[in-house]
């Protein structure tokens, strides 16, 4: 008899995609007739939160599909019985369907019909994420990592709103009547873990290491909290133990080897055999990075994401916005010594809570930056708008402004598509949960009195993959600006701004829809041919971020970020291997900025994952001129960290940029704070260059500069933001040594290309559209 | 120029007098740092997984600490009174806990997340703010102490070496904590 699974998997892959994209939109169009049968259309877009409970079927459907979820999973775990699971699946059913139940005659018939479309169109949207996965990682490796991921993503609303202590006490219930159940003590301590209580965790697992069921697997854990808690030398003969009881080998070598660094070394008597060094990120490099956030009072945010780097008050100084998923956001006012001072306080900004990126662009061109905030990434939120009140305040004018959303938002940007001289707002639509309806992206079009429209309908942007990182960027050199929209659970797609308020999905053509993680993208010219190029990183399994440290390359199925180079003929070829890009990280976050001053863009990732036994290196790739380096060791970068808003920016205005890495994480127990990363010496000459729109928008986001120093072009781009934060307003410009300044164009978007000459050496300059000259910034003294 | 409000430290913070919520009492901040050396205020929640953490801290704080006052605000939005006796009884918590819910206490002393704690003198002037330790655990080398040394300092009349630290915590009011919960009922046993 045949299996109808083979069969299935048997299918190609593009006829599956399509199967199951006709199901998903059949059922779509099926629910839009019964709307207008019985007057109530689907709705797509949610302003208010569901304080009550979902207010409409789709969302209820999704709701309910992930409380059952979440129920069936502690049923597995905490030995619930069955009685116990029906009557909380009647439980979840009510929380989730009561809000929208039938209150007249047409909605009362419709409703059975509904409710199937509902389920059905939610089906047809998993399957589609599962076979995305499928095709990336491979049949042999999907079911453990989407298992991990779904761990994530239904632990996530429990833990946002701080409900772990039901999922604590489900476990300790079941140990109170069976306390010999080493499945249910094993996730008491994996609870705890989650929790930052290594303690209660470290007594939980030891109990469970008793029990062969669950030894290898506690023990295993014991090496994470141990790690964690700082008991490094009980966390490597934790390691050991755990492999020798057939734990998985790299991954407890790996949180061997992070506590190995914290002890300067393996102890003596450790198996040699279970001891491993990582091979990569020691390639030679000057750079050399302190961490000096503590010195400087930009350690005190907490559960950070997004960071926005830009001069709020006018002082010439780069202040520092840092938002955090447990507090609000953090404003950080540059004291031009070199210091700064935590000013979040009565800024409006600490009301912002559960942020997460940022967007830093002046939409009503009165020359103070505003922001967008979106909240929450993976998990419903309030997105907001910010106005700068100039004063070191800021306004939430979201509603007034017609931006409203109730939506899992993890990233916006800002850009003049339409080359108005107005900001207007894209803001993508992420995933939102293990079953979750994907929702539209919206692009706001700016009408220059304060409000925006929705145009996205009429723009023909008709995607409805999440969207992780997403960014703006004219690579056609036609000078309208297009875009780039980066996908974790659906393809890639380009589109190109057909210059009249409509866009064409050009992905096939272009080349980029190779499925994959995708997560933070911009575009950027690092070779600088004067064509805008296109990077996007990756997310991984852990796995896979482990056999990239341990020998310097991905695994088979692992996929290294994508740097893509732009043919200038509205196609890109895919450049990994002669650029040497063959490790793959879990990057959530990142830039490119010539760290070095060589001249060239480097890379900086930002990476983690949600599970409390991954911990990432930030890594920094150095751009040689041939291919990227891995240097993170070597400059004295740390191994472990879940680094979000991983930012680079001259904050000092020396020449030398720093990282900022805002780290957080997802789970309340891993306690990280903000890390900026200053090099310790000065390397090579350097020019920062702030642009001032006039005709243009006022922070001249989509403008293009080219430096020309030593007869050597480089170029760089404004960005409007793309990922967990914008990218500096403010370009740097590394001119090694020797090279000095001879002349720069400035594109500015939409507008005239303006040229400037005898320009100055090592510092920071200001260029006003139109004048034809520049002026100095003037920026305090470094004392570090 | 948008003058923020600063507690600077030196400065004296506000009184505060909440209900008891074990005594049931009004009880003044003044009145418990009355015959004390000074004393810390801590903003805090019976459910922030950061607080938890700190209980057997707090539980020995007047014991180690018997020259200094404590004043446990319970300031969670949404989180009621009999949230936090639950929270007493299953952990066992021994110290002074008062009513804040409503957010007045925690918006006066300009905090947004627990823990956070405030070592004032006996005329409530600022001397320390900021987290109770660097996150780390006591096995780990890189621990930092920073209450028990602003303490240590400030008893023995030293100047503190850092008067201010970063509080780790969960938020004091966010959105989702009014969302339904995720979690349905407990399972029945057996």
């Amino acid at each position: 008899m045949a299996d109808p699974l083979a069969e299935l998997r048997a299918l190609p892959p593009a006829v599956f995609e399509r199967g199951i994209q006709t199901l998903a939109r059949a059922c779509t169009m099926a629910q839009s007739w019964l709307g207008v049968i019985d007057g109530k259309p689907p709705s797509h877009d949610t302003v208010q939160p569901s304080v009550d409970g979902p207010n409409d079927l789709d969302r209820a459907t999704s709701d309910f599909a992930n409380r059952t979820a979440r129920i069936l999973r502690y049923a597995a775990l905490a030995g619930t019985g069955e009685r116990s699971v029906a009557a909380e699946i009647a439980d979840a059913a009510r929380a989730s369907f009561t809000g929208v139940l039938p209150r007249d005659l047409p909605s009362l018939l419709t409703f059975p019909l509904r409710l199937p479309l509902s389920f059905g169109s939610l089906l047809a949207q998993e399957l589609g994420r599962g076979q995305h996965a499928f095709d990336i990682i491979g049949p042999m490796k999907a079911p453990a990592f989407l298992l991990e991921l779904v761990e994530a993503f239904l632990d996530y609303p429990v833990f946002q709103a701080l409900q772990y202590k039901d999922e604590i006490d489900r476990y300790r219930q079941r140990l109170a009547v069976a306390p010999d159940d080493p499945v249910a003590r094993l996730h008491l301590g994996r609870a705890f873990i989650k929790c930052g209580l290594y303690a209660q965790a470290l007594d939980e697992l030891a109990i469970a290491a008793r029990d062969p069921q669950t030894r290898a697997q506690a023990l295993y854990e014991r090496t994470v909290a141990g790690t964690r808690a700082g008991s490094y030398h009980q966390a490597i003969l934790d390691g050991v133990s755990a492999i020798d009881a057939g734990a998985d080998e790299p991954r407890a070598q790996h949180w061997m080897w992070l506590s190995s660094r914290k002890l300067g070394g393996y102890p003596p008597g450790t198996p040699r055999e279970r001891c491993v060094e990582m091979a990569t990120g020691y390639v030679p490099t000057a750079l050399r990075y302190r961490d000096v956030a503590e010195e400087i009072g930009l350690d005190k945010t907490s559960g950070g994401r997004g960071t926005a780097v830009f001069d709020i008050d006018g002082d010439g100084e780069l202040d520092v916005i840092i938002s955090a998923v447990s507090g609000g956001c953090s404003v950080y006012r540059n004291n031009g010594d070199g210091t700064f001072r935590d000013a979040s306080v009565g800024s409006g900004l600490d009301a912002c809570v559960n942020s997460w990126g940022i967007s830093a662009g002046d939409f009503d061109n009165d020359g103070r930056t505003d922001l967008f905030v979106t909240r929450l990434g993976y998990f419903d939120g309030q997105a907001a708008l910010y106005h700068n009140n100039g004063d070191g305040t800021f306004t939430d004018v979201t509603r007034e402004a017609g931006v409203s959303s109730w939506a899992p938002g993890f990233t916006a940007g800002w850009v003049d598509f339409d080359l108005d001289g107005r900001l207007d707002l894209f803001v993508p639509s992420n995933l939102g949960g293990v079953f979750h309806r994907s929702k539209r992206h919206r692009l706001f079009h700016n009408n220059g009195d304060g409000t925006f429209t929705d145009v996205t309908l009429d723009a023909g942007m008709t995607t409805w993959g999440p969207a992780v990182g997403a960014t703006w960027g004219d690579y056609d050199n036609d000078g309208y600006p297009d875009l780039f929209l980066s996908s974790a659970f659906g393809r890639s797609q380009l589109f190109h701004n057909n210059g009249n308020g409509t866009f064409t999905d050009v992905s096939v053509e272009a080349g980029i829809d190779r499925p994959c993680f995708g997560m933070v993208t911009f575009f950027c010219d690092y070779d600088n041919d004067g064509w805008l190029d296109l990077v996007q990183y990756l997310w991984c399994s852990n796995d896979d971020m482990i056999h990239s440290l341990r020998h310097g390359q991905a695994s088979p199925e692992g996929q290294p970020l994508r740097i893509y180079r732009n043919n200038r003929d509205g196609t890109f070829t895919f450049v990994n291997e002669e650029l040497g890009i063959r490790e793959c990280w879990g990057s959530m976050s990142g830039n490119a900025a010539d760290l070095d001053n060589d001249g060239r863009l480097d890379l900086v990732l930002g990476n983690g994952g949600p599970q409390m036994d991954r911990s990432d290196p930030l890594v920094v790739l150095a751009n040689d001129g041939r291919q990227f380096r891995n240097v993170t060791f070597a400059a004295g970068l740390p191994a472990t960290g879940k680094a979000h808003g991983a930012n680079a920016a001259d904050l000092h205005g020396d020449g030398r940029m720093s990282i900022i890495a805002a780290s957080g994480g997802m789970y309340p127990g891993e306690l990280l704070t903000t890390s900026v990363f200053r090099p310790e010496t000065l390397a090579g000459n350097y020019l920062n260059v702030r642009l001032k729109g006039v005709k243009s928008n006022r922070d001249a986001i989509g403008a293009r500069l080219k430096l020309t120093a030593g007869g050597v072009e480089q170029h760089l781009v404004v960005n409007g933001g793309s990922q967990f934060g914008c990218l500096p307003l403010e370009q740097h410009f590394g001119l090694g040594v020797g090279r000095r300044p001879e002349r720069l164009e400035v594109w500015w978007p939409g507008g005239p290309r303006e040229t400037l000459h005898h320009l100055p050496l090592n510092t920071t300059i200001t260029i006003t559209e139109g004048e034809g000259n520049y002026t100095v910034v003037k920026r305090g003294p470094d004392p570090l | 120029m948008y003058t923020h409000p600063v507690q600077a430290i030196g400065d004296p913070v506000p009184t505060l007098t909440l209900t008891s919520i074990t005594a049931g009492e009004p009880t003044s901040l003044d009145a418990c740092l009355a015959s004390r050396r000074g004393g810390v205020v801590v903003f805090w929640s019976g459910v922030c997984t950061h607080c938890v953490r700190y209980d057997p801290y707090f539980n020995q704080f007047e014991t180690a600490h018997p020259e200094l006052a404590l004043y446990v605000v319970a300031t969670r939005f949404t989180e009621s009174v009999d949230d936090v006796r639950r929270a007493i009884v299953e952990r066992g918590l021994r110290f002074p806990l008062y009513n804040g819910a409503d957010g007045t206490a925690a918006a006066a002393y300009l905090a947004q997340q627990t823990p956070r704690v405030y070592l004032v003198d006996p005329a409530r002037t600022l001397m320390y703010r900021g987290a109770v330790d660097n996150f780390k655990y006591a096995a780990d080398p890189e621990y930092q102490p920073y209450l028990e040394r602003a303490i240590e300092s400030f008893l023995a009349g030293k100047a503190i070496e850092r008067p201010e630290t970063g509080s780790f915590g969960c938020a004091v009011k966010s959105v989702y904590y009014q969302l339904p919960k995720m979690i349905e009922r407990p399972p029945a046993r057996g």
